[in-house]
């Protein structure tokens, strides 16, 4: 429990250092806000009215302090290039990356710890040689270039998958599998390698000592033992998804979160690009923290000693 | 023991009365495979164990006791390993004939085993008593409200405090002592005929070393069940045997009853572990080693295994292999030239 509340206090520390973080890196990062909110023909003096209407021209610890107060109060603002309302963005956009990286999820562990047991199971087989020939491939295709490769064979050659769009079963298999593809490779071996190390342990032999079926033996207790590392790092996985949905939504025009934040940054739309970023943030914070909960859960000897 | 089979537990083979050996292992030959060769790390071992007795294997690390029990329950690694040869009988059945499910029912319910560290042979993830009522339901029909209070009244009896209470613990929770107990009761748990018992307190502070083996013994003669004792403790032998197999390199080079053996040692080899056994009363007393090592496998003489390492060897014993002889009064020897004992 200790540790529980422990971890909870550190991801608020880290998300307040980050939202300050985002904050000036966005502000360092060049352009201006203003163009995206004035015609191109108007004049320096306009400009600089629409600079001070905006609060940018204030000192970045008041302009900060001002933003905190405003998402504190529930107000998240308006885009700055079209003027929605960024709550709703986040309504309708976050429902499409949440369908992605559920789907993409579901990928990396429902199939990527079957495969690691199978390979595990069958070692120095043809399916142990098979799925870590793919599970390499996996993690050395850069996930853009996978993206490439997966419309050019399924949507323009084989013709059996859109290339892009919204939000059909269809639509959504290429980008969900390009999305969890490194994260399954690596889950497939983690599974594969904490299976075997588990298999050689003396307490499988005192199991089997006990007349436990095989199964017993494997599908639960050494299953269990080797999920230990599997939780640990879930939430590596789940912030690796985050982090490569921007690429993905991108690629396959996939209209959620990680696209309206390439847009708002390509735009400078800075309330726009600060928020989405915390959100995105937020959640990579808090899927590690779940996995640290499940990692106290799946591992007695974190419990009271 | 004795007032249970009313026979002198050293000599059962001898006795008219006394049933035949509870299990029998008759030329056993297991044998280890690396990168294409094989080696004999068992060869032609022949081992009886009768009802009610603790018989105990002794000899060096690495001599194939632990290769022998394995082989016994099961539960060799494969690979590496193998039983070539040889019958391991139970109760008329031969174990190394069985189909997987029914060795499974004999594993535990009528032959279990301990091992040496109760550190790591236990599952981390599991409670104590998950583990034992699992054991228990694997063999009985029971529910788990039921297997669960047995698990408990195991856990009282091999003297672990608190019994309730620790079916709940995790093994890290436990110090060694308690998870050998622990260990101890999910043997016992099922009332096996044999208990093999493999360097059960070898991992264990010298102290708790003491205990453990009392509890060992206190069940074997409460449960009239047989054991096969692992050691290379020849204290502990002399302390809790009845019979005695001494083995080197793979083989069995004597057996004996305990008194016996400790007053008679036939085999060179025996006579150089009695020889190099330290004794408290005599005052720094130089110890008395056995010279030179154990050849590996694949460096077996072809003669008798012990003779680059034997004072009495003559000719025969670097041409001919021994075999195992049984003398006039039934002990049984490996060895040409038997010299007596002097110490």
């Amino acid at each position: 429990m200790k540790r529980v509340l422990a971890r909870t206090i550190y991801m608020l520390i880290v998300l307040v250092l980050s939202s300050i973080a985002v904050f000036y890196a966005i502000r360092l990062s060049g352009g201006d806000a203003v163009a995206a909110r004035v015609p191109a023909s108007a004049s320096a003096e306009e400009r600089e009215a629409v600079r001070e209407q905006l609060g940018l021209n204030d000192p970045f610890h008041e302009q900060y302090f001002t933003y905190v107060g405003q998402i504190l109060s529930g107000n998240l603002g308006n885009s700055l290039t079209n003027n929605a309302r960024i709550s709703a963005l986040i309504t309708e956009h976050g429902r499409n990356s949440l369908i992605l990286g559920a789907a993409a999820f579901a990928l990396v562990f429902g199939l990527g710890i079957p495969l690691g047991i199978l390979a595990s199971l069958r070692r120095n087989s043809w399916w142990d040689g098979g799925i870590m020939s793919l599970s390499v491939a996996g993690m050395a295709i850069p996930n853009f270039w996978l993206a490439l490769l997966a419309v050019w064979l399924f949507a323009s050659v084989l013709g059996w998958l859109p290339s892009a769009g919204c939000c059909e079963p269809k639509q959504l298999v290429l980008p969900a599998v390009v999305l969890a593809m490194e994260g399954m490779a690596l889950t497939v071996r983690m599974t594969r390698s904490a299976m075997l190390e588990n298999l050689n342990q003396d307490f499988v032999r005192t199991l089997r000592a006990g007349g436990l079926s095989e199964a017993k033996v494997i599908g639960k207790h050494v299953f269990r033992n080797a999920l230990v590392p599997i939780v640990s790092l879930a939430g590596l996985r789940i912030g690796q998804i985050v982090g490569y949905a921007l690429v993905v939504e991108t690629i396959f025009g996939w209209p959620g979160l990680g696209q309206v934040l390439v847009n708002a940054v390509l735009r400078r739309d800075y309330p726009v690009a600060q928020f989405f970023s915390l959100v995105l943030v937020a959640i990579v914070l808090l899927s590690n923290w779940l996995a640290d909960v499940g990692y106290t859960l799946v591992n007695p000897r974190l419990r009271k000693a | 023991m004795a007032e249970v089979t009313n026979l002198s537990p050293e000599t059962p083979h001898h006795a008219a009365s006394q049933p035949g050996p509870l299990l029998s292992l008759r030329g056993l030959r297991t044998s280890v495979t690396t990168r294409g060769e094989s080696f004999d790390v068992v060869q032609d071992l022949s081992l009886a164990i009768f009802s009610n007795e603790i018989l105990c294997l002794v000899g060096e690390s690495g001599c194939g006791k632990s290769i022998t029990a394995l082989s016994i329950m099961g539960l060799l690694p494969s690979p590496p390993l193998r039983v070539r040869a040889g019958e391991i009988l139970f109760k008329d059945e031969n174990l190394l004939e069985l189909g997987k499910g029914r060795m499974r029912e004999i594993r535990s319910d009528s032959i279990s085993m301990i091992f040496q560290d109760p550190l790591t042979s236990l599952d981390p993830v599991f409670t104590v008593g998950d583990v034992i009522s699992e054991v228990i339901r694997a063999h009985r029909d029971m529910g788990s409200k039921e297997a669960r209070q047995l698990a408990g009244e195991s856990l009282a009896k091999v003297g672990l405090p608190d019994p309730v209470k620790r079916l709940d613990s995790y093994p890290h929770q436990l110090s060694g002592g308690m998870r050998q107990r622990v260990m101890i009761a999910l043997a016992l748990v099922l009332d096996p005929d044999i208990l093999i018992a493999d360097e059960p307190t070898t991992a264990l502070d010298v102290t708790v070393q003491a205990q453990i083996l009392e509890q060992l013994i206190q069940e074997q003669r409460e449960r009239h069940m047989s054991m096969l004792l692992i050691t290379h403790d020849l204290a502990v032998v002399a302390a809790v045997a009845d019979r005695v197999a001494v083995m080197y390199a793979g083989e069995i080079v004597e057996q004996a009853p305990v008194d016996e053996l400790f007053e008679d040692p036939r085999h060179p080899y025996t006579q150089g572990l009695l020889r190099a056994l330290p004794q408290v009363s005599v005052k720094r007393q130089r110890l008395d080693p056995i010279p030179g090592l154990v050849p590996p496998p694949q460096l077996m003489p072809p003669g008798c295994r012990f003779a680059p390492r034997c004072p009495h060897a003559i000719d025969p014993c670097w041409i001919e292999h021994p075999g195992l002889t049984e003398e006039r009064d039934g002990r049984v020897l490996r060895c040409f030239n038997p010299q007596p004992f002097t110490s």
